[in-house]
């Protein structure tokens, strides 16, 4: 069932007809008030047809559309890709940045193992003294030579000490 | 070019100065030396001053007198010299080198005589003294020193 206002609608329209349309028209008040509105309203509609519908474009008008057209969506699509390299020339980790992080990383690994070589010696105290790891005299000129080995480790002085040596005249100790 | 040098040299210095392998090469001294107890001693030798007081307290002279002296840059730690005084020579044979010092063999010679040979692995912070023969009424003494 249709509301007043969709009667009044189409009525205004013209698609009322026959008993509809007859028996529409028998309910309004005021007949002629009411085709003096639909008169109005014809005309706004020829008006609004005439000034708001798509105007036509010409061959050269049509071809200058299309080059504006084509200009802003490569001008779009320039900017959208100068927005991504400057995105990515604009991140952290550049190359120069990356050699540097190395090279520090590298330091840091350095100095650690040097640290901790560092600790590692002084406890092998030993190494830091020289060693005799043997001593022999000649038994035929020295038949009754011993020889002993002593560590100072407050002077850091290893000594080869011999006794029963051949002594010799002081001559020998010319230059 | 220039920021690749300014990023190379601090690594390469970096590196180089980290390994124990390519530091400077070093110098050994090797002495043959005199002491003696005299009243009025002449002052030590430079090379010995190091070690004046240790060799004052064991072997009791006052005086020491450099005799023969060699000085030996060793780059391999495989090299081998002679320390001569008239009448003595210290042959001394690196053979190689490790962290802690280099490990010699050393042979003393009255003229062509051997008296005493001995190996010894020669600390980079540690000198070496052997007492030798009695002379006179002094003490030949062989030092060791890496400079």
């Amino acid at each position: 069932m249709k509301t007043f206002e969709e009667k009044w609608t189409a009525w205004l329209d013209g698609q009322l007809s026959g008993r509809e349309l007859a028996k529409f028209e028998a309910s309004l008040p005021d007949k002629a008030a009411a085709e003096v509105e639909k008169a109005d309203a014809r005309k706004l509609r020829q008006l609004l047809k005439q000034e708001l519908g798509a105007r036509t474009l010409t061959n050269q008008e049509f071809f200058s559309h299309q080059v504006h057209e084509k200009i802003a969506q490569e001008d779009a699509e320039a900017s959208q890709s100068s927005g991504r390299r400057s995105a990515t020339t604009s991140t952290w980790w550049t190359i120069p940045r990356l050699l540097w992080a190395g090279t520090l990383s590298l330091a840091v690994f350095l100095v650690c193992t040097l640290f901790v070589v560092h600790e590692k010696t002084p406890t092998e105290e030993s190494s830091y003294l020289t060693q005799i790891l043997n001593a022999r005299v000649d038994p035929v000129v020295s038949p009754n030579a011993t020889v002993s080995m002593f560590e100072v480790k407050q002077d850091r002085v290893t000594v080869l000490w011999t006794e029963g040596l051949q002594s010799l005249p002081a001559d020998y100790a010319a230059k | 070019m220039g920021g690749v040098s300014a990023y190379l040299i601090p690594v390469f210095a970096l590196i180089l100065s980290a390994i124990p392998g390519l530091r400077g090469a070093e110098t050994v001294w090797s002495g043959l030396v005199i002491a003696e107890n005299v009243a009025q001693p002449q002052p030590i030798p430079p090379e010995l001053t190091r070690i004046e007081g240790p060799l004052k307290k064991f072997f009791g002279y006052n005086q020491f007198q450099v005799i023969g002296q060699s000085q030996k840059t060793l780059k391999t730690g495989q090299e081998d010299w002679l320390a001569t005084s008239k009448f003595f020579g210290l042959h001394v044979d690196a053979r190689g080198e490790s962290e802690a010092g280099y490990v010699l063999n050393l042979k003393l010679y009255k003229e062509k005589e051997l008296l005493l040979e001995t190996d010894a692995k020669l600390s980079k912070r540690s000198p070496l003294v052997i007492k030798g023969p009695q002379i006179g009424s002094g003490q030949l003494l062989l030092v060791l020193v890496v400079e």
